[in-house]
């Protein structure tokens, strides 16, 4: 079943001519994993924002086109409800700590609270999260005294600890080093095998070829590529919009031209495949 | 460099465990009856026989009477210096050298000002050393205080801190950068400008991102708030603070309709 049905969806931020989303129409499954991917400035981040209603409901601006999330339309649809199916978490650790509250657990317990739930059932679901995330240890310390990546799954545990049916991520580790995108990834594959839908603005295409169910490419504010990770992360079309490729399929494509990899082969997106490509060769 | 600016002291006490309002009516009271109420050792008296044994009944005495002294003690110098040398209206000369003059006047003046704000300043400073903010914030915002404002109150006490972290931040990129920002006034004054702008931009956006987490964890929406602190209160602790209003009320009364 559809969580997500978007249909026609253009975007304008108020006071600007171009529109920063384009005539996007596109669906996800319950429990599908998607990443979108596309250069500085292509719609990511607005994509994640219209998703979860903040477009246009926060920034205003002009919207057309439909966008149903687990059945609500987001323009008809205040933000309140729709934060409870649609959850955020994006780049800045710093900036998605409240500041209302003095230790982790406080700070988890925080949307709780606004959303009215009682203390009693607030606790477990609040031990459940950490465990989940893999912050426990952290409880009673100060969220600002935590590293980023920390920090980050803190802002992820406040958001999961809310229930939403989809995790909606704007490059969630864009700001982190790679031990703290390691722990951030590693926590939203395992909320995504828990059958959580999950959708990732996100720059690391490593990262999105191991992970992604499905990758959407956006460039200009338009769906230029839509499907599995094996076909969208190696067509050409991401070179000639400046997104790249993994590094695996780079080297396999000089391999290629140099006729250093089996010819018959698809171009790999992750290290097995490259390795496998590699040693079919030597064969 | 802490985490936020809150002054409590975790100490398992029954002045920690007094529900902060009637901490807040305690402290309130103390002042405005320090400043209003009658006689030239009121406010002496209320710190030593009142203050004094409540931040030893809540475990802080050593942190209270260091705190008060540091932050009143060089007020206090600068009062005594001032109104008992220059007081207007002071007859009695008590010594004379050179062109000046100590009026018994004066002294007595910055005598019953400088304990006035002693007790004041003891007063919020019992408050805040037994007082975890998140504890005071969440009984005021149950008693009906806009979560708004609390939460103004409470960031505040956390924010400053990373702006300040930020701030050393941009220096220190402006430093590596060739800028003087030491030495000279002037040089100082110079090096405010790059770090000012970038300081001011990025907090601009920092505000905007903040809003979207708040709005992101339902702030702002319209249902009956719970939270994970219980706060606990009491008959008796109400009749405290009844009890307490009505004594800063019948000062107040004295103080404007004398007998």
């Amino acid at each position: 079943m559809a969580i997500i049905a978007i249909q026609n969806l253009t975007y304008h931020y108020p006071q600007t001519t171009q529109p920063a989303l384009q005539d996007l129409s596109f669906q996800v499954e319950e429990g599908e994993f998607v990443a979108v991917i596309g250069a500085n400035g292509a719609g990511k981040s607005t994509l994640c924002y219209a998703l979860t209603g903040f477009a246009p409901h926060f920034f205003r601006g002009e919207m057309s086109g439909q966008v149903l999330v687990a059945g609500l339309d987001t323009r008809h649809t205040p933000l309140e409800e729709l934060m409870l199916v649609a959850g955020l978490v994006f780049q800045n650790p710093g900036n998605q700590i409240s500041g209302a509250k003095f230790t982790v657990y406080e700070e988890i317990a925080f949307g709780l609270e606004n959303l009215g739930v009682p203390p009693a059932e607030m606790r477990p679901r609040i031990d459940r999260i950490m465990a989940l995330t893999g912050i426990t240890d952290f409880a009673n310390r100060s969220p600002y005294a935590l590293s980023g990546g920390q920090q980050q799954r803190v802002a992820l545990a406040s958001i999961l600890v809310m229930e939403p049916k989809l995790l909606v991520l704007d490059e969630p580790t864009s700001q982190l080093d790679p031990i703290g995108s390691r722990e951030v990834f590693e926590t939203i594959r395992a909320m995504s095998k828990q059958g959580m839908t999950v959708i990732m603005a996100e720059h690391k295409l490593e990262w999105v070829a191991t992970f992604a169910d499905r990758v959407i490419a956006l460039a200009n504010g338009e769906i230029i590529l839509n499907g599995p990770p094996a076909e969208v992360l190696t067509s050409p079309l991401l070179i000639e919009h400046h997104i790249g490729q993994t590094r695996y399929t780079t080297v396999a494509k000089q391999a290629q031209a140099e006729q250093l990899w089996p010819p018959e082969r698809a171009l790999p997106v992750v290290i097995d495949e490259a390795e496998a490509g590699f040693r079919a060769y030597k064969k | 460099m802490p985490d936020n600016l809150s002054l409590y002291i975790e100490r398992d006490s029954p002045l920690q465990r007094l529900n902060p309002l009637t901490k807040l009516a305690i402290s309130f009271s103390l002042i405005l009856i320090g400043f209003l109420g009658p006689g030239y050792w009121l406010a002496t008296l209320l710190f030593i026989c009142v203050l004094v044994p409540l931040s030893i009944w809540g475990k802080i005495g050593p942190e209270f009477l260091q705190r008060t002294v540091r932050l009143i003690l060089p007020l206090a110098l600068f009062l005594f210096v001032m109104q008992s040398l220059f007081y207007p209206g002071g007859r009695t000369v008590l010594w004379r050298f050179w062109i000046f003059s100590v009026k018994l006047e004066g002294v007595q003046f910055a005598y019953l000002t400088a304990t006035r704000l002693m007790n004041m300043v003891g007063a919020f400073l019992l408050l805040l050393l037994s007082t975890h903010p998140s504890t005071l914030m969440t009984d005021l915002t149950r008693r009906g205080v806009s979560p708004s404002l609390t939460y103004i109150l409470v960031s505040t006490l956390q924010i400053i801190p990373q702006m300040r972290n930020k701030a050393n931040t941009i220096i220190d990129a402006q430093r590596s950068r060739g800028l003087e920002t030491q030495g000279s006034v002037r040089a100082r004054i110079g090096a405010l400008l790059p770090l000012v702008g970038p300081l001011v931009f990025g907090s601009l956006v920092d505000v905007e991102e903040r809003a979207i987490a708040l709005e992101a964890r339902a702030f702002k929406a319209k249902r009956v708030k719970t939270s994970l602190i219980h706060v606990p209160d009491s008959v008796r602790q109400r009749q405290v603070r009844i009890g307490l209003v009505v004594l800063t009320l019948v000062m107040i009364g004295i103080r404007l309709w004398p007998l």
